[in-house]
């Protein structure tokens, strides 16, 4: 149930402003970390803005949309909310100088098909990839654990795919609506924009679906506003109409603000990313190249040397004995 | 990023599954024992299995007293930790090195608390697709919980998704499972139930096969040939014209349970059902009379409470 989710507790966030908050401070965190070599004035000039960030993010955003469109088998829409909403997530406490959206994106369809259980091998997968598959697949897989771990292990996604079902049944049994099938197009075009919003970080999955529905009637020249107001929201209150039909609103705004950023900034931030990024998290630089060694070696050390095999976590000795005074 | 392992003290090994170890480990901040099941991700070729996902999914939307809990989970160089309640027995052990513990009132408190971890667990649609003796922990306070829930995933309630047909331990599957059904429902559960419940009472598994086929000839042997009747549809099944039995006539219960009382019968024939969805669902069987009949349940004061001091 979406009321007792995780998504509802830990990543519905109560406006846009938290969400720039949010994006601008891992901006900042990164630069400071990274940018004390450089000038406070020239910093923008090697680093990526905030704004930078947004414009990058919505061009691999649209990337996402295309690679979950093309993909053999075709994918379910549930696969895809999936795939977003671990994007967003992903990148509202990282910064895409940390870690490269194109990565990230594959690493996050790849997650949704196991999450939603659309089981593809990663074989399979990384087919569906231009250029290098071992190393797509390789990344991919070395992402994996840093990804759930980023998301909290809060793997369980509401899409709005199942509420728009229920609206629909929910119409066709009280409604005089004729054939409320011919909304679905609508509803699908409306869907598969909302993605490219925020919308999916501040509202519920239903009010998502119900504005979905809503915009789809009207393009059709129908109006279900009694049915919002008679119907689903008669015993409700005024009140709570009111918190809905400004999500409503609002939701319908911001799918209609959606557009695709210009090519040519895109490009000159593209430029940028590739010199100022995180080199430890480059798979071609070679500091990523050394840390992947490092880890592989370091899980497979026999023991340290504090104690028995019997007393470590694995088999690779990693003993924890560990207060002082445990000697 | 690894600093989170520093939180455990491992106490010991409790055990291998098929994706890593599991150990004994004390939380240092809490002082909470728990259990720390490590899958080792490295080597494995499509990354994380989608069992560790069905397992955290069904984990984290789950929170039932007879099912177990998942406290936190932590990423270890290449390996992912779940930080699982710890359980120190079971009831695979209980059959196997303790029956005489296994009283009637005893068995009738396990198969509530069976049944309300499976009610549950329904409730909320999941499936557990492998409850076996082995999936059945015990904590110190005498409580049963469902466990390993590796092979647990969502199920829609109209259908309509095929799911496989390889899951359950053999001597606890549905006979549709063994005839290869890729639709199925929560009812291959309660058949896992029966079994469970008719091996605690008889201290004998129910059907115990070497190999599928074997498992398939004995359920058949015993309930007899299914007929239209007993199974609608049942010759529609994948594997259904793949091997064919000798025809046979169902075996009395009182042949196949000796010993065992006709209320219990009664019980086990409830789920021991070649059509689904006649077998019963766990919300019916928890109001089913065995348990009001006497003996009653024990109280939970009268559960053995398996020593916490037993560590390997």
């Amino acid at each position: 149930m979406f009321s007792t989710s995780s998504q509802r507790k830990y990543w519905t966030f109560s406006d846009e402003n938290e969400l720039a908050r949010h994006r601008e401070k891992h901006n900042l965190d990164f630069i400071s970390k990274h940018g004390h070599h450089i000038d406070e004035y020239q910093r923008y000039n090697f680093f990526l803005s905030p704004e930078e960030e947004r414009l990058l993010l919505k061009q691999y955003e649209l990337h996402l949309k295309e690679f979950c469109k093309r993909f053999a088998p075709p994918m379910p829409k549930g696969v895809v909310g999936t795939a977003f909403h671990y994007f967003k997530r992903f990148y509202l406490f990282n910064s895409s100088m940390d870690y490269h959206p194109k990565e990230i994106l594959a690493t996050c369809v790849y997650l949704a098909c196991k999450v939603e259980e659309f089981n593809v091998s990663i074989g399979q997968f990384v087919a569906n990839i231009k250029g290098d598959r071992e190393k797509a697949s390789d990344i991919i897989l070395n992402n994996e654990l840093l990804l759930m771990q980023q998301l909290n292990y809060h793997l369980t996604i509401h899409n709005p795919f199942r509420p728009v079902e229920g609206f629909l049944i929910d119409i066709k049994t009280r409604c005089t609506l004729a054939n409320p099938e011919r909304l679905r197009s609508g509803i699908d075009e409306f869907l598969e924009k909302v993605f490219l919003t925020d919308a999916c970080l501040l509202y519920a999955p239903s009010q998502i679906a119900l504005a979905a529905v809503l915009h789809a009637a009207s393009k059709e020249q129908e109006n279900l506003d009694s049915y919002v107001t008679d119907m689903l929201f008669r015993d409700a209150g005024q009140d709570k109409l009111a918190i809905l039909i400004e999500a409503v609103r609002k939701i319908r705004s911001m799918v209609k603000m959606v557009e695709s950023p210009a090519r040519e900034r895109v490009r000159v931030i593209e430029k940028k990313l590739d010199r100022c990024r995180n080199q430890e998290n480059n798979p071609d630089s070679e500091i990523y190249k050394r840390r992947m060694r490092e880890a592989l070696d370091e899980d497979d050390m026999p023991h340290s040397a504090t104690g028995s095999s019997r007393m470590s976590l694995d088999t690779s000795g990693i003993s924890q004995v560990l207060s002082p005074s445990a000697s | 990023m690894n600093s989170e392992v520093t939180n455990y003290s491992v106490i010991g090994r409790i055990g291998e599954g098929a994706h890593g170890l599991v150990f004994k480990a004390r939380h240092l901040p809490t002082g909470r024992v728990v259990a720390l099941k490590k899958i080792l991700i490295k080597n494995l070729e499509d990354g994380i299995p989608v069992n560790v996902f069905r397992e955290i999914k069904a984990l984290q939307l789950l929170r039932c007293k007879y099912i177990i809990k998942m406290f936190d989970m932590f990423p270890r160089g290449m390996s992912l930790v779940l930080v699982l309640e710890y359980m120190c027995y079971g009831l695979w052990e209980m059959l196997h090195h303790n029956q005489a513990e296994l009283t009637l009132p005893r068995v009738k408190t396990y198969a509530q608390m069976l049944l309300k971890g499976t009610r549950y667990m329904h409730a909320h649609y999941v499936m557990h697709r492998d409850l076996k003796p082995a999936n059945l922990l015990i904590n110190h306070d005498g409580i049963l919980k469902i466990a390993d829930l590796g092979l647990a995933r969502l199920y829609w309630p109209d259908g309509g998704r095929p799911y496989s047909h390889q899951v359950a331990t053999r001597w606890y599957r549905a006979p549709e499972l063994l005839y290869g059904a890729r639709y199925y429902t929560e009812k291959v559960d309660l058949w896992s139930v029966g079994c469970i419940i008719a091996e605690m009472i008889t201290k004998q598994p129910l059907f115990a096969g070497e190999s599928d086929i074997e498992q398939l000839a004995i359920v058949l042997q015993r309930l007899g040939t299914p007929t239209e009747e007993t199974w609608p549809r049942h010759s529609e099944l994948p594997d259904y014209h793949k091997i064919t039995f000798p025809e046979s006539l169902p075996m009395s219960w009182t042949e196949l349970l000796p010993g065992v009382d006709s209320d219990a019968i009664h019980f086990i024939k409830s789920f021991i059902l070649y059509d689904a969805q006649k077998r019963i669902s766990a919300k019916e069987a928890l109001r089913h009379p065995w348990f009001q009949n006497r003996p009653l349940p024990a109280s939970l004061d009268d559960m053995l409470k398996p020593s916490v001091i037993k560590t390997k």
